[in-house]
């Protein structure tokens, strides 16, 4: 029954928090390239495919998502 | 879409061990501080603690460079394949790089942007780049320094970047 509400969760979109240090240093490199103040990614949030929600040390949060093959970086 | 796109970004990395124009000369001068730490002193007599011998350093980095085969394919495949960089990351530096392109055919067409405007962007690109690469792919990032004034020639010249679509 778990089993079956995780996938149905996932199956609906729900964002799914993640830890892998590798993307947090990717959205830091990321959010840095945008010229946005990031010192480090502390969490991030995956809201879909190649959409994140970041938190950054300094309280700062973006959402980082691809659109028309470009990286946009937006403060939330 | 993409595969252009990435050669694109490639060919700008791709200097690297491709035929070397001529640097342009009033630039030269403040490239070459940034280029002469890299390796390629290697074949010169080195000398770690003195001012850096533009001349020299610059013959030595040259001189692969006018032999070796233009070779965008594996470039693109370093580029690629390279785990110094992440996935959203190269995507974003590839925007940056179309975006440098477009301001470099944009000055070759009406002299809209300026050298000197150009000039401050791909310093700036170049930056970002070896400062992603230089933890992690230090290779990557020698080449990428020590090939500096032959990706800016490419640039420069209408006709080698009208080369590249």
């Amino acid at each position: 029954m778990k089993r079956m509400l995780m996938f149905a969760a996932l199956l609906s979109g729900a964002a799914l928090a993640a830890d892998d240090p590798k993307q947090r240093q990717d959205l830091a490199a990321v959010i840095a390239l945008q010229g946005k103040p990031c010192s480090e990614v502390m969490s991030y949030v995956v809201q879909a495919d190649n959409d994140f929600l970041a938190t950054c040390k300094d309280g700062n949060r973006y959402r980082v998502y691809v659109k028309d093959g470009r990286v946009v970086v937006e403060k939330k | 879409m993409m595969p252009p796109r990435i050669t694109m970004a490639a060919l700008l990395l791709a200097a690297c061990g491709t035929a070397a124009p001529p640097p342009t000369p009033v630039k030269e001068a403040a490239v070459a501080p940034k280029a002469a730490p890299a390796a390629p002193a290697k074949g010169a007599a080195a000398a770690p603690a003195k001012a850096p011998l533009p001349a020299a350093v610059k013959a030595a980095a040259a001189k692969p460079a006018a032999t070796a085969p233009l070779d965008l394919k594996s470039l693109e495949q370093r580029l690629k394949e390279t785990s110094a960089i992440g996935v959203l990351t190269k995507l974003s530096l590839k925007n940056q790089v179309d975006d440098l392109v477009q301001g470099f055919r944009a000055f070759h067409e009406k002299k809209q942007p300026t050298l000197g405007e150009l000039r401050s962007s791909f310093d700036l690109l170049m930056m970002k780049v070896l400062s992603l690469l230089q933890d992690h792919d230090q290779a990557l990032a020698k080449d990428i320094s020590a090939s500096r004034d032959a990706i800016w020639g490419v640039l420069t010249d209408r006709q080698k970047l009208s080369t590249y679509q």
